[in-house]
């Protein structure tokens, strides 16, 4: 009995808060297949991605949280954009792409300047740190 | 004389503050839904920014003293925007096109064509906010006249890119016509994620309390 309802408990868990349950999905995958997780698509959130999947670009005019929305916007309707991190104080966004998959650099300047800003570099990979 | 004052307040503000949060053309794809009410009117924008430059959208507005309303088509363009370090500016140019009804001057219920054309610049940083709009109004027997309201703003302490973001700000607001006044009105911004909201009281009794969402 108390396992039933123990079960029920975590299933409506799970349905009400989905990123949660993903969440707990990137852990197992990467604790127990040695894997690397995919990247969560939830706000300013770039998940577990490796470093080598991530780039980390550096936006100029990037001074408003509300208007910085619009990043998340417009990168995370990409099908290849796993997440999305926003730093306000450091003026640059990092963005994780699912494994094997990339953005060419002119891709993500129309993408900045669609959401409003202008990039003053870009950094991929471990090379940002 | 009130011209005057009014315009000195508005270079000491420009001189000294900073941010746009009511951007009124968002990115490709993204819809905008302002609320907006102060002593003088009630107003709602639903917008659609079809590209990063301009948007397009519905706007009513009801002006509570000559009991008429506006309904018409808005647009929005982005002349130029400057993005640095660790600021931006915007200048914009707005136009609306549509009908007025009104009570007073007119037939009851006689539609009008009407119109408005409105300039706006905005500078912010993440510690200050800027910004200068002025409206012309046209709508023929029922209403003419010129507004134009200044902000500055301080943002107390500097959030983190999801925290609950607070501005303390200061509206200076002149308008023309039979309401010829200067109004100062204090009020308090916040905002977090794709929502804002603005909640101040005027030196003249008025409420203002606006109410922007993003999707």
């Amino acid at each position: 009995m108390k396992i039933s309802i123990t079960a029920i408990l975590f299933m409506t868990f799970f349905f009400v808060f989905p990123s949660l349950a993903q969440h707990g999905e990137h852990e197992h995958n990467h604790n127990h297949e040695g894997q690397v997780a995919e990247p969560s698509a939830a706000s300013n959130d770039t998940g577990n991605a490796a470093c080598e999947d991530t780039i980390n670009i550096k936006v100029s005019g990037l001074v408003c949280d509300f208007c910085a929305r619009s990043l998340e916007k417009v990168f995370l309707k990409r099908g290849d954009v796993g997440g999305i991190k926003v730093d306000l104080g450091k003026g640059s966004i990092v963005v994780a792409m699912k494994p094997g998959l990339t953005i060419d650099d002119a891709t993500i300047t129309k993408l900045i300047a669609d959401s409003g800003y202008n990039v003053s570099a870009i950094h991929r990979g471990c090379e940002h740190g | 004389m009130k011209l005057t004052v009014f315009t000195l307040c508005c270079v000491i503000l420009m001189g000294y503050a900073p941010q746009s949060l009511s951007r009124p053309v968002s990115y490709p794809g993204g819809w905008t839904v302002m609320q907006k009410n102060d002593k003088n009117a009630h107003s709602l924008h639903v917008h659609y920014s079809p590209t990063a430059k301009y948007s397009i959208g519905y706007r009513t507005e009801y002006w509570r003293g000559e009991e008429w309303q506006f309904h018409g088509a808005q647009l929005n363009y982005l002349v130029k925007r400057h993005n640095a370090a660790t600021s931006q500016a915007n200048f914009y140019l707005k136009g609306g096109l549509g009908i007025a009804y009104g009570d007073l001057g007119v037939p009851d219920g006689e539609a009008q064509p009407a119109a408005f054309a409105d300039i706006a610049l905005d500078w912010e940083t993440r510690r200050y906010f800027t910004s200068y709009e002025n409206r012309v109004y046209y709508a023929e027997d029922i209403a003419k006249f010129f507004r134009q309201k200044a902000r500055v703003g301080i943002a107390p302490y500097i959030g983190d890119y999801g925290d609950i973001h607070t501005w303390l700000m200061l509206q200076v607001d002149h308008i023309t016509g039979e309401r010829d006044n200067i109004s100062f009105t204090p009020f308090v911004r916040f905002f977090k994620n794709e929502y804002l909201a603005e909640v101040g009281i005027s030196d003249k009794g008025g409420i203002l309390f606006n109410l922007i969402i993003r999707f």
